[in-house]
């Protein structure tokens, strides 16, 4: 579990880490949302060999990249099997389960494949932000765009605090499995109820002795950042060139502008 | 000046459970004090109300001569500042530049302060290498050690801190110890150490407070505590394990051992005395030691 949050990956000194995280955000997002309004299959999978193909280069474990995008790849098939069964017209096979029967359609099948598309598209580009900038860069990042100070800080201390409650509920949960907890299934699924009842007491302490804390130095409700430096020309130069790059990625691919 | 004056102070939980009642507690600024007591003894009950986490149901507590209810949060935790036991609790920003400063900008002081005030507090837990590091990439000991630099930040006159060797190992332990005796003895700061480790305490505390069930049963220096043998077991507490050693030694074996050493360094210069010196080899003494 730690594995899928892990951020070893972003302390390493690369070409990627070391740009400004502002203009990776910026970048990441302007592709967001080529990739989100695109009307063809190619650009969002382009992006997704391109992200894949950058996180490989970086020697990230192929394990590491597969445990993420697991989630992604279950709800491209869901859509897929959704699509192929409730849209279009032309059958292409159907199912008979139970009396029931199930007709998938050609349509359907690559609608569902091409929205699939978008959501692998886009969650590999969010896959290389997040291996190639920490965490804490990001909200940085967010604060110097202006972002709503209460949102940065919940989601600083929800991902500080992400690893505080891993570690505790590794521990409840080992526990429960060496005292038999996991045996038998129903007994399986008392013990995971009770974990995670656990875990939300657990998470209410942790919030409340957190803040007494931050009352302790000084809190008054809203947590203080320092200031963020200018972009520097190099880093102006990258921002203009990812931009100019996307633009023209799109332009060619969705708009024909080279055909 | 005194630093912290507690007089007459009680505190119930709401569900009725009486934590403290009606105790007296003083330390003077510059003094290292130790409250010692088992577990449910009321110690962390009082640092609560120390650093106004809890209101006391009666009694005064003042704060460098000022009463606790009259100082806005911004004086009182400049006077005061608490090292929770957890540092989790207490390190709450992802990198460990981002929570020492955390204080310092609550302060609103311009950033150039900001830093000078991390830099310091940071190089005075030997932590200044780990500047730019994540919190949840720290060991243990770091997470310590950088709390109490969190804290050190706001430079408070007076430092609490809520059993600050517990989960440590001994060298962690011994460091922390250290740590505390320089900001005591070198920075002047007054330290409040609730515990109920005792076998360091004789090297370091210049007097103990002994807490059991919200009372306090004995103050006064380690050594005048310690003799109290019954007390220390009622508090469910017990003698640091050298001068066990040497009270068992004494009333068992009638070793003529006077009154009784609380450290390694007292109990080896007894025991020295009472070995014939011909025995010593000066040699293996030296390098021993």
């Amino acid at each position: 579990m730690f594995d899928l949050f892990s951020d070893i990956f972003t302390y390493r000194d690369n070409a990627l880490t070391r740009i400004d995280p502002r203009v990776k955000l910026l970048i990441a997002l302007a592709a967001l949302v080529a990739v989100v309004s695109a009307h063809r299959p190619i650009l969002p999978f382009g992006f997704f060999i391109l992200c894949l193909g950058t996180v490989a280069a970086l020697r990230v474990p192929a394990k590491l990249v597969a445990l993420r995008l697991a989630a992604p790849f279950s709800t491209v098939a869901v859509l897929v099997v959704i699509h192929t069964f409730v849209t279009g017209t032309t059958p292409l096979f159907a199912l008979t389960i139970g009396g029931w029967t199930l007709t998938a359609k050609a349509e359907g099948f690559w609608q569902g494949l091409f929205l699939g598309n978008r959501v692998l598209g886009a969650l590999s580009i969010v896959l290389l932000l997040g291996i190639t900038t920490p965490a804490h860069r990001i909200f940085q990042a967010l604060r110097g765009f202006r972002i709503s100070e209460e949102w940065v800080e919940v989601a600083i201390l929800m991902y500080r605090y992400i690893f505080v409650l891993l570690d505790r509920v590794g521990d409840l949960a080992a526990a429960q499995r060496l005292r038999l907890g996991y045996r038998a299934p129903r007994r399986g699924l008392a013990s995971f109820s009770v974990l995670a009842g656990a875990t939300i007491v657990h998470s209410f302490e942790q919030a409340r002795r957190t803040h007494d804390a931050m009352r302790l130095r000084g809190y008054r409700g809203t947590m203080p950042f320092g200031p963020f430096p200018a972009l520097k020309r190099r880093e102006r130069g990258i921002l203009l060139l990812g931009l100019a790059g996307i633009l023209a990625a799109y332009a060619i691919l969705e708009w024909g502008v080279a055909g | 000046m005194r630093a912290v004056d507690v007089r007459e102070v009680s505190f119930t939980y709401d569900d009725g459970t009486e934590a403290l009642a009606g105790i007296h507690f003083r330390v003077e600024e510059g003094e290292f004090v130790a409250v010692l007591g088992s577990n449910g003894s009321g110690k962390t009950t009082l640092i609560q109300l120390l650093v106004g986490l809890l209101k006391t149901n009666a009694g005064r507590i003042e704060i460098g001569g000022r009463e606790i209810g009259s100082l806005a949060a911004e004086e009182l935790y400049q006077r005061v500042g608490l090292v929770f036991q957890n540092p989790n609790d207490q390190l709450f920003a992802a990198t460990v530049e981002e929570d020492c400063a955390f204080g310092p900008r609550n302060l609103n002081l311009p950033e150039a302060e900001v830093q000078k005030r991390v830099t310091e507090s940071l190089a005075a837990v030997a932590a200044l290498p780990l500047r730019g590091r994540a919190i949840h990439h720290l060991s243990f000991g770091e997470q310590k050690r950088v709390s109490l630099a969190g804290v050190l930040a706001m430079r408070p006159a007076v430092l609490i801190l809520d059993e600050p060797t517990a989960g440590l190992d001994p060298a962690g332990e011994a460091q922390m110890m250290q740590l505390l005796k320089k900001l005591n003895r070198e920075e002047k700061m007054t330290v409040i150490l609730a515990t109920h480790s005792v076998d360091m305490l004789p090297l370091f505390a210049n007097r103990i407070y002994v807490l059991d069930r919200g009372r306090v049963l004995q103050e006064g220096p380690s050594e005048e505590i310690f003799c109290h043998q019954e007390m220390i077991v009622r508090a469910k507490l017990r003698l640091p394990y050298v001068s066990r050693l040497m009270y068992e030694m004494k009333r068992h074996d009638g070793v003529p051992i006077d009154g009784l050493p609380l450290t390694i360094g007292e109990a080896r210069a007894q025991l020295l005395e009472l070995i014939p010196k011909e025995m010593i080899l000066p040699g293996i003494e030296e390098s021993g030691s």
